[in-house]
């Protein structure tokens, strides 16, 4: 027995490859860089009157430009029959001639809200400033 | 004469730490990104031209769907709740934000019955949801 040593076992050692970490870390990266770039809220804002009597202003109807959608998605322009595409640039003149133009959106009920936000936009690409939503018969 | 060769240096950029400096990026959009854990309704958003973009952390969305289904942190609710809701959650933060995620076909009259409820709250800063426009394509 005292001859034959024991023989130490030589245990091979438990490793776990390292190699690849900044790989990995890299690529997590990039998917928390672009995860949060596919959620942006793209939208037209505004200010609604809260319900306090000050926010409530009497504005002279020569100032006003009332654009209105109807049930069946018609628009007109102070009663008189108007194309999306027109309204953007009548506005424009509108408000060039008088700044104190205040356009009020005023829609339907039975309209699609997607004709609100078209002539929404359109009142907004012409630059005006002032404007207001209204609802048909409120 | 003999001329000494000079032996040239060669140069290069250390990428030694690259690894850590991914971490650490990591570590940050980790720690900053903001999740939205909400379903929502299936809506199909209106084009617009003049989109700007909203600042996420202060928005609240309400989603009406084109049946006029209205929901708030998804749950569904009536027209006539909303006030309630919003004003707990203007008291919370009062430069809330509401943003409509409103379907384009959806009635103008529920998104107005919502407004309604929104300026009795308080909650007067609104934010419509859209589309980028396509050239030639109506709403």
């Amino acid at each position: 027995m005292g001859i034959l040593a024991k023989r130490k076992k030589a245990r091979a050692m438990g490793e776990i490859p390292m190699s690849s970490t900044s790989d990995v870390a890299f690529l997590l990266l990039i998917f928390f860089i672009v995860m949060p770039m596919k959620q942006d809220e793209i939208g037209i804002s505004l200010v609604l009157p809260g319900k306090a009597k000050a926010d409530k202003v009497n504005i002279a109807q020569s100032n006003v430009a009332t654009i209105r959608v109807h049930q069946n998605g018609a628009l007109s322009l102070d009663d008189a029959r108007v194309q999306l595409g027109d309204i953007q640039e009548i506005i424009r003149q509108r408000v060039e001639a008088n700044d104190k133009t205040v356009v009020i959106l005023e829609t339907h009920p039975d309209a699609d809200y997607g004709w609100m936000i078209a002539c929404l936009d359109e009142v907004k690409m012409s630059g005006a400033r002032k404007f207001t939503l209204k609802t048909t018969g409120l | 004469m003999a001329f000494n060769r000079t032996t040239k240096k060669e140069t290069y950029i250390p990428t030694s730490s690259m690894g850590d400096i991914a971490f650490l990026l990591l570590v940050f959009f980790m720690v900053t990104v903001v999740f939205t854990d909400e379903t929502g309704l299936i809506v199909k958003l209106p084009r617009a031209e003049a989109g700007e973009e909203g600042i996420r952390e202060l928005i609240t969305n309400i989603y009406i769907n084109n049946v006029g289904k209205i929901s708030i942190d998804d749950m569904i609710v009536h027209s006539e709740d909303v006030t309630a809701i919003m004003s707990q959650k203007v008291a919370g933060n009062p430069f809330l934000i509401v943003a409509f995620k409103t379907d384009k076909h959806t009635p103008y009259g529920v998104v107005s019955d919502v407004m309604e409820g929104l300026k009795e709250a308080n909650a007067v800063k609104v934010f419509f949801n859209t589309d980028m426009e396509l050239p030639g394509v109506a709403f």
